[in-house]
């Protein structure tokens, strides 16, 4: 019962921006979070035809071009705090995709891992981390 | 670099949230900068300024003693 009261008061002391914010985040992230998989799963097959590469193909630039979309109106409606914090998150999360794309290249050409195939989930797991960070960062300085 | 923020806004019955709203940021951007964690720009400094009707000066304080610049 205190808890729910809690997360009342939370909620109740939300700002306007915060609240703004989380709505269009959700509403923005829904589509990358279809499309991600989506291109994932059209990307797996290793003997593809013409057809499915072009699909392939097409899903992942459609992907990118949401991640792009995304970020652009998350650092439009972020505050100066808010876009510290998030490039930041970005710095470490871009340092920790380079990271992982050395090392996938290195057991590439060492005959471990086909690359093709992790390149993706790298990606994927950059921008996950990059979220995680950032919303980590803003909840626990509460 | 400290601030009065919490001791003003206290003095005002304002939560985090309300002060968030009068100055256009989030409640997070109000809370790191009562902590210490974040220095405002000066846009912002002059916006809380003219929130609370005080100048930058009787908000924000500089700590003299973090001066590494100095010559002297």
């Amino acid at each position: 019962m205190e808890g729910l009261l809690y997360l009342r008061a939370m909620v109740k002391q939300q700002d306007q921006v915060t609240r703004a914010a989380r709505r269009a985040v959700l509403i923005d992230g829904l589509p990358v979070a279809t499309l991600g998989p989506v291109a994932l799963a059209l990307g797996s097959d290793p003997d593809q035809s013409a057809v499915q590469k072009a699909w392939w193909i097409a899903a992942t630039a459609v992907f990118a071009l949401a991640v792009a979309w995304v970020l652009l109106r998350a650092f439009r409606r972020a505050d100066e705090y808010l876009r510290k914090v998030q490039l930041e998150s970005m710095a470490i999360a871009f340092a920790a995709v380079l990271v992982a794309l050395q090392v996938a290249t290195v057991l590439d050409a060492a005959g471990v891992i086909q690359l093709h195939q992790l390149t993706q989930l790298i990606l994927i797991g950059g921008v996950a981390i990059w979220l995680v960070i950032a919303d980590l960062r803003t909840r626990l300085h509460r | 670099m400290k601030n009065r923020l919490r001791e003003l806004r206290a003095a005002r019955r304002w939560s985090q949230a309300d002060l968030a709203d009068r100055c256009q940021v989030s409640r997070q951007a109000i809370n790191a900068i009562e902590t210490e964690r974040y220095d405002p720009s000066l846009p912002l400094a002059f916006t809380i300024a003219d929130v609370f009707d005080l100048t930058i000066e009787e908000i924000f304080l500089p700590n003299r003693a973090d001066t590494t610049n100095d010559p002297a």
